[in-house]
């Protein structure tokens, strides 16, 4: 994937550029909103990640300048503006998602993947398939095989999510986020065990688990390889 | 010859500043006012004057002509000449032959006729010779080819007019004098109430925080403006307390676990091992650091909440809908916990709030519940549409653990305050004091008390305002 960085301080610059590297994409740093604005104008980028506190233009400003010249490339906001207000001033602006400093650089890899991989127009879709894994989004049912799997509306949206990133890793903060709308860390395990009351349920009887734990970093949904 | 100086200092201080303004404006209205009044009395005074003397010699030729078409043509011109002399009446004639020329009666009215155009019934004409009044006239043809005028002398109908100026002139005057004089004294007025505010502000850049806007007890606006400056710097004094409660807390809860992470990274860099110790030591020194990150985000939180700049977007929330999402996020891992969370809620309860931070108070709530209390404990949740006492919304959480000192429970609420036999659990003893932060924005109560055993954290909403109360839908059932 193509990404730009646009990021004054040059050490989380380094560490995100080389990370990102790292993991097979190629990163165009900026150091100011000015210089990240003609970048991000001027090349066809997968995903750019924003830092809102930028000399010159701030990212917000930046980002609502490429929206209005119509420049749909997903945004992700990585700031120390932690407030609630800011993430929502964020996602006004134009942002697709907010990280706030500090940040594991999983939990940021996570993000830029899903949001590379969301797709431009997406089309409506009333069944999710992944694998033997049916998921019928009108109906909310979903069945493994055969069989069908019984579920509570939250596991659901649990298991749609899990889904609709098949393949991609998805981190707590992410399920905390879009399933339960809970914007803060709580100091209990709640994902953990709801992710594994939806293994048991989806996996009983099979020998191949669908839901991956990626230590370290979250989940993932794979589908089995044929 | 201080308090002199002081006096000229403040007379130039009026005159230089807006005051003046102030005065003139206010006296250029007045005079406008009072001048608009007089010319529009004296037009109406001049015109139905006028109109009046145009009735009398219109009436008065009308009747000389029935008199002419009764006595004939030598006669008439006799009782002209009668008229004129007689000075009966206070009107003027004269008698104009075919070439103009006067025939009978006066020769000033006459001169004065030859002066407006003739024209057969004109209406009526005014004329002026020089050196005399002015003239009302009217002209009309007689059979016999003459020409009679009847003229009104307009002499009374000027010094009417006169009269009228004269008076105007002087209440104008007046006015002039009223309107500063007004406008100076309510300015000089005005200005005080403002110079009060003056000093006051300087005094506070000064630094003197405790000073406030003078009131003068009249409630008028100055005084609602004083009101609402002095809640205003009670607020803002309220601000710096929490930012230097907030520095405080810093100095002292953060220090040592830092202390604590710079100990353990010496040790390492000290004590050369293997590889494998390198990396546990790293290891360990993250996860310190994401324990202070941590504390140093909720201690921002707090503070940002304890701001109340989230209450200028609040809006309508299903508390109901929030506390089962909740609920049912956390059941599940209570249960694998070894405790029990059970909870009963009331649908469709509505408050004006922010959706992610009651979610955040409810959560601090069950997990501060979970980490004090045994295995085997039961957490319950409960939401009614009103409390036992209190009309609006009451949310509880309740448990059967070991509770806390009555002596204790107003500290608990406080920044990083924690019970001696809490010391060694996990936490940083703001969980409770962040709930405290969001429930006092959302305008709440929040009453801990004994259960016994066991500890009742209650929170006691205001109620919603009857137009939410009003639009509650039918709550979704599961």
């Amino acid at each position: 994937m193509k990404v730009l960085l646009i990021e004054d301080d040059a050490e989380t610059a380094h560490y995100v550029g080389q990370g990102l590297t790292e993991h097979g994409h190629v990163v165009d740093h900026a150091g100011d909103g000015r210089d990240g604005l003609f970048l991000a104008a001027a090349e066809a980028y997968d995903v750019m990640i924003v830092d809102r506190m930028l000399p010159g233009l701030d990212g917000l400003g930046a980002v609502k300048t490429l929206r209005a010249a119509g420049v749909q490339t997903p945004v992700l906001f990585l700031t120390t503006m932690s407030g609630v207000g800011q993430r929502v001033e964020g996602f006004e602006a134009g942002g697709d998602d907010y990280l706030t400093k500090p940040f594991a650089f999983a939990e940021l890899l996570a993000r830029v993947h899903a949001l590379g991989r969301r797709r431009p127009i997406a089309p409506i879709e009333t069944v999710l398939r992944v694998g033997d894994l049916e998921m019928d989004l009108i109906g909310r049912k979903v069945r493994r095989g055969v069989r069908a799997v019984e579920l509570q509306p939250r596991e659901f949206r649990l298991l749609e999510f899990l889904m609709r990133n098949v393949d991609r890793v998805v981190t707590r903060t992410m399920l905390l986020e879009n399933v339960w709308e809970f914007h803060f860390d709580p100091k209990t395990n709640i994902v953990e065990t709801h992710v594994s009351r939806l293994r048991s349920k989806m996996d009983r009887g099979f020998d191949c688990e669908l839901i991956e734990t990626v230590r370290g970093a979250g989940y993932c949904l794979r589908a089995p390889r044929v | 010859m201080a308090p002199d100086t002081a006096y000229v200092r403040r007379g130039f201080k009026l005159l230089r500043g807006s005051g003046v303004r102030f005065a003139l404006l206010h006296t250029l209205v007045f005079v406008i006012s009072v001048a608009a009044v007089g010319f529009s009395a004296e037009v109406l005074v001049t015109h139905a004057l006028k109109v009046q003397a145009g009735r009398r010699v219109e009436g008065e030729a009308a009747e000389l002509l029935n008199e002419f078409r009764q006595y004939g043509s030598d006669t008439f011109r006799k009782l002209i000449d009668a008229h004129t002399t007689s000075g009966e009446s206070r009107l003027h004639y004269a008698l104009l032959g075919k070439d103009g020329q006067r025939v009978a009666g006066e020769h000033l009215v006459a001169r004065a006729a030859a002066l407006v155009p003739a024209v057969d019934a004109s209406p009526v004409a005014e004329a002026r010779l020089t050196g005399s009044d002015s003239l009302l006239l009217v002209r009309r043809l007689l059979p016999d080819g003459t020409t009679l005028i009847v003229a009104d002398d307009l002499g009374s109908v000027e010094d009417v007019e006169d009269v009228v100026s004269n008076a105007f002139a002087i209440v104008l005057g007046i006015s002039v004098l009223l309107g500063l004089a007004s406008g100076f004294l309510l300015t000089k007025g005005v200005l005080w109430r403002v110079e009060a505010v003056t000093r006051t502000a300087e005094a506070i850049i000064a630094g003197d925080m405790t000073q406030r806007v003078e009131q003068s007890g009249a409630g008028d606006e100055f005084d609602r403006l004083a009101t609402s400056l002095n809640a205003m710097l009670d607020r803002i004094v309220q601000l710096m307390a929490n930012l230097q409660q907030v520095s405080n807390d810093i100095a002292h809860d953060l220090r040592s676990p830092l202390s604590r992470l710079r100990q353990n990274l010496e040790h390492t860099r000290t004590h050369p091992t293997t590889n494998q110790a390198y990396a546990t030591a790293v290891e360990r020194a993250i996860e310190e650091a994401d324990v202070l990150l941590a504390t140093f985000s909720a201690l921002l939180r707090i503070s940002q909440v304890e701001a109340g700049s989230q209450r200028a977007v609040f809006q309508p929330v299903d508390l109901s809908e929030v506390v089962e999402t909740v609920c049912e996020a956390y059941a599940p891992d209570v249960e694998e916990g070894g405790r029990i969370l059970t909870y009963a809620i009331v649908p469709s309860i509505r408050v004006d709030g922010d959706r992610e931070l009651l979610a955040q108070l409810l959560a601090n709530l069950i997990e501060n519940a979970l980490t004090h209390t045994p295995r085997g404990t039961t957490v319950r949740v409960n939401l009614h549409s009103h409390g036992p006492v209190d009309p609006g919304p009451a949310l509880e959480v309740c448990d059967d653990g070991p509770g806390i000192p009555a002596s204790e429970r107003d500290k608990v609420l406080r920044r990083f305050y924690r019970l001696e036999r809490s010391r060694t659990t996990p936490g940083n003893g703001l969980g409770l004091s962040l709930v405290a932060a969001i429930a006092k924005l959302h305008g709440a109560d929040i009453r801990l008390s004994d259960r016994a055993p066991g500890l009742i954290v209650a929170l006691c909403f205001p109620p919603p305002p009857a137009l939410n109360q009003a639009t509650r839908e039918t709550a979704p059932l599961g």
